[in-house]
């Protein structure tokens, strides 16, 4: 009788349960297939790293992570304890008088302790601490949830206080297996579906950070239009969001109070995909004011702990609105100089001659050349960062490096790419592979991190593979014998991490054993290493520095937060991190001084007069 | 004889048909041919009247419901008869983005030569040769049209100076022609014209700009920039951090979050020249920067460049202005 009752309420909760997921499962299915596999190894090492370890989500909020992990880490121990509960009261086997049970579930009690621990803590924390990042209202779901794990983890603590066969240990055991059920039949519905997909989206976020493969235009692609461009990667995200927020709490344009929130853009999606609606406009949804806001630093990405991939559904939806024409003006006036002069500032040329000759500066010649140094819209035409280009070629010539440049450079592309003027970046992209390839070049050297991304991983997808490093890297190993002839003072500095550096590239170590070995105590700043606070360039918003955005400048909220650290010296390694940093500066007359990074060692290699 | 076409929106004469009319008045010169003026539109009249102070034969009204707001059908079909009644050997009009959209439909309709973009008219052997830019400026090509008149010529804005423009001794005659155009066979239909967001203060059109920078130290040194500016006749602006502390308006800003200027004269003072301010006026005529730092960018592109106090510098210009 009880075994019919069971087996009655089992086919109803996994029903509602495997209903839900089919819904799911269809959507991810007729999805643009973008899944991938590539890179196994490293999707396997981040799988372990950040699934059974639990890195990503200890990592930035250590106790709340821990609390998780107690709780994730108990689940699978009682992966085994469940299934033969269900086989047992499904009458299909009974294995719980066997002696590895008996075993097995005595050593799951500190699992249950632990989880008990975990989840009262993650409640607390939920439902009276309220940290921003989980929303402005307390979900009465995830409270419902808590209480259920709670619930588990006690009824299974009692069955070491209950005689088998007694009513209370009847009752006790229906409770378990209820709760369990109705359990299963909320989650794929809530953001604990989590527990079931994450797993598997982790597995396939791309191993490539802000990965954008290039847009097909034999076969008229042309972005992210509608709810049906969605690709199954991104499909999977929507159900995968846990509403955690750290992507939220990380994104600088949010943190600056504008209105983008990337935590927000996901569950919009997986709004618009339960809605049906699959011609809607992802201008609407999103709204598109919203979407140009991102400055593509990769925080959201990079800091969610359960695979979702911000960036190409931004970037993406963005693609989409360019071809419809519907580009903010700054943009239009952009694209213009990108078109006209190959060059963000829409200068001449000319200027870049004027540059390369008063450097002294060879074309590169592949047998005579060691590297090729790239130098960029910026090291082109800003007056301000060929001083930092000049200290650069200083220390080359000092060490004998052989280096040359191109006759003729463009811009990367990487403002067109990121504000999805696909079609301009690739004009520009194939030009200037075209030149590169011609040149013979094996390694670039740049000091822009932006021009590191763009040669050396969107190129790669037009089949052009090249060494790039960025100077600092390059610099602090040509250097590692330099130091010792150094004296003077110690200065204390700030360093700011570019994304595109920091984050994108992940180095963090390089700039700062250059700083630390020539004479600076380095105090880092609120936001640092691979999770910094962007500057406010990216993603062409360079150019859409206006005042009447809502809420702060991106720039301002950064320089407070170097000016924070009481140094007066900030430390750059990217052009367009100085320019939009020196303009937060000069707007709040603050006498903070900005040196980059190889001015900074440049100045120290010179004798002291 | 030559008819200049002349473009008025809301009885505000286009100046660019004056440089027109200096077009005309050259071309004249060559083949002594009298110049008529027609005036399209429902304000014609006040426009006419205007244009009959040039050098010319006549100006000729044509008022029309159909011809105001523009349409490209009804303009066509407007001139085409006027060109039939007047028979000119040559069309002249400023090469305006209204004459873009009509002009070559206009010639296709007549089948007759159309010269676009023409910036000046010279003697080729026997020949009169229009000389227009190809491959974006890199070449200029002389063309002589050909086959049966008229030839329809369009002037680059800024081909011929306003100032150049052969006055008469007595206005010209204005008189008013009629012309039957169907109503009923123009397709489009416009909708009122897109007004941009229009600035307090449009900078883009100053002759002479004075901007300050972050070398005038404080809020009550504007004055003195101001009282240059006013000795120079200029508009003043400003680089962001000015703007950013109140001590200009933000319309007042030059770069690439402010506006886009090009002026005759680019006077900055005391402006570093960060790359975002550069390209707001990288457009200008003439440069005169004074900075005290002599590694400032700004002395990259500047055409003149004083390295020294502002303080000193601006009070001697100030003086020397007024004497």
């Amino acid at each position: 009788m009880a075994v019919v009752a069971f087996w009655l309420l089992f086919v109803a909760f996994v029903g509602a349960f495997a209903g839900q997921v089919a819904r799911r499962v269809q959507l991810i299915a007729i999805a643009p297939n973008t899944f991938s596999f590539d890179n196994l190894g490293f999707r396997v090492n981040r799988f372990l790293v950040d699934v059974v370890f639990q890195a990503r989500t200890i990592r930035e909020r250590p106790i709340a992570g821990i609390a998780h992990a107690f709780v994730f880490w108990g689940f699978v121990a009682f992966g085994g304890y469940t299934l033969t509960e269900f086989l047992r009261g499904l009458g299909i086997v009974d294995l719980t008088h066997t002696t590895w049970f008996t075993a097995y579930r005595l050593a799951l009690t500190p699992f249950a302790v632990a989880v008990l621990g975990g989840i009262l803590f993650l409640l607390i924390r939920r439902a009276f601490v309220r940290p921003v990042g989980l929303g402005t209202k307390v979900s009465i779901e995830s409270i419902v949830i808590a209480l259920f794990i709670a619930t588990l983890m006690v009824t299974y603590l009692l069955t070491f206080r209950m005689e088998e066969g007694t009513m209370a240990e009847q009752v006790n055991w229906w409770v378990h297996m209820l709760v369990i059920l109705a359990f299963m039949a909320l989650i794929p519905a809530s953001k604990h579906f989590h527990l079931v997909v994450s797993p598997i989206t982790v597995l396939l976020k791309s191993p490539e950070l802000g990965n954008l493969p290039n847009l097909d235009f034999e076969k008229e692609q042309v972005g992210l239009e509608t709810v049906k461009d969605l690709g199954s990667k991104s499909v999977l995200d929507a159900f995968t969001c846990v509403e955690c927020g750290r992507c939220q709490v990380n994104c600088p344009a949010w943190g600056a109070g504008k209105e983008l929130n990337p935590k927000t853009i996901i569950l919009q999606t997986k709004d618009a995909l339960l809605a049906g609606g699959r011609d809607r406009k992802l201008g609407e949804i999103y709204s598109e004011k919203v979407l140009w806001q991102c400055t593509t630093c990769g925080a959201c990405e990079n800091q969610c702990p359960v695979g979702i991939e911000h960036l190409p559904v931004l970037i993406g939806s963005r693609r989409g609105l360019v071809s419809n024409g519907d580009a903010p003006d700054y943009l239009g006036a952009m694209y213009n100089n990108l078109e006209r002069r190959s060059n963000i500032w829409g200068l001449g040329y000319d200027q870049r001659t004027k540059f390369v000759q008063s450097s002294g500066l060879e074309t590169f010649d592949a047998a005579k050349h060691d590297v090729l140094v790239w130098l960029g819209c910026a090291g082109s035409f800003d007056a301000d960062f060929q001083k930092s280009l000049r200290s650069l070629f200083a220390i080359l010539r000092a060490k004998e490096v052989r280096f040359g440049v191109l006759a003729k450079e463009r811009c990367n592309g990487d403002p067109a790419k990121r504000t999805g003027n696909e079609y301009m970046f690739q004009e520009l992209a194939n030009g200037n592979i075209e030149d590169l390839k011609a040149s013979g070049v094996k390694k670039i050297l740049t000091s822009c991190p932006h021009c590191v991304k763009t040669i050396g991983d969107d190129y790669r997808k037009f089949g052009y593979e090249v060494e790039i490093v960025h100077t600092s890297v390059y610099v602090e190993e040509l250097l590692r014998q330099s130091s010792a002839a150094l004296s003077g003072p110690r200065e204390t500095v700030t360093y700011h991490d570019p994304c595109y550096l920091g984050r994108y590239a992940g180095k963090v170590d390089e700039p700062r054993n250059l700083l630390t070995r020539f004479g600076a105590d380095i105090v880092e700043p609120e936001r640092n290493r691979d999770n910094p606070y962007c500057c406010g360039a990216g993603g062409g918003l360079l150019f859409a520095d206006k005042e009447e955005e809502p809420g702060t400048r991106i720039s301002d909220v950064r320089f407070k937060q170097l000016q924070a650290t009481g140094a007066n010296t900030v430390v750059t390694a990217c052009p367009f991190c100085s320019i939009m940093l020196k303009g937060a500066q000069a707007s709040a007359q603050a006498d903070t001084q900005f040196v980059d990074l190889m001015t900074y060692v440049n100045g120290k290699l010179q004798p002291r007069a | 004889m030559i008819l200049v076409i002349a473009e008025q929106r809301d009885g505000k004469l286009n100046r660019a048909t004056w440089e027109t009319i200096v077009g005309a008045q050259q071309l004249a010169k060559a083949s002594g041919a009298p110049i008529t003026v027609l005036v399209p539109g429902t304000h014609a009249a006040g426009v006419g009247a205007e244009l009959a102070a040039a050098q010319v034969a006549e100006v000729v009204t044509v008022e029309h419901a159909a011809l105001e707001p523009y349409t490209p059908d009804g303009f066509t079909a407007a001139l085409q008869a006027v060109i039939g009644q007047l028979s000119p050997a040559h069309v002249l009009l400023p090469h305006t983005y209204q004459t873009r959209d009509f002009a070559p439909k206009l010639a296709a309709r007549l089948d007759r030569a159309l010269v676009t973009d023409v910036t000046a008219i010279k003697t080729v052997g026997s020949d009169t040769a229009f000389v227009r830019p190809m491959f974006q400026g890199k070449l200029t090509a002389d063309i002589v049209p050909q086959g049966p008149g008229p030839h329809f010529i369009t002037f680059q804005i800024g081909a011929y100076r306003v100032d150049q423009v052969a006055k008469g001794a007595a206005a010209a005659p204005v008189r008013a022609l009629e012309v039957a155009v169907d109503a009923a066979a123009i397709r489009q239909k416009p909708e009122a014209p897109f007004q941009q967001a229009r600035q307090a203060v449009d900078l883009s059109q100053a002759e002479r700009i004075v901007s300050v920078g972050r070398g005038i130290k404080e809020q009550t040194n504007i004055a003195l920039a101001q009282q240059l500016a006013e000795a120079l006749g200029a508009e003043i602006a400003a680089s962001r951090p000015i703007c950013d502390a109140g001590w200009l308006p933000m319309e007042r800003q030059v770069g690439s979050s402010g506006q886009t200027v090009a002026p005759k004269l680019y006077l900055a003072l005391g402006i570093s020249g960060a790359i975002q301010h550069l390209v707001g006026m990288k457009g200008a005529n003439t440069v005169v920067a004074i900075n005290k730092d002599p590694d400032a960018p700004i002395f990259e592109i500047a055409d003149y460049g004083i390295v020294g106090d502002l303080f000193e510098i601006v009070p001697a210009m100030i003086a020397a202005l007024k004497a």
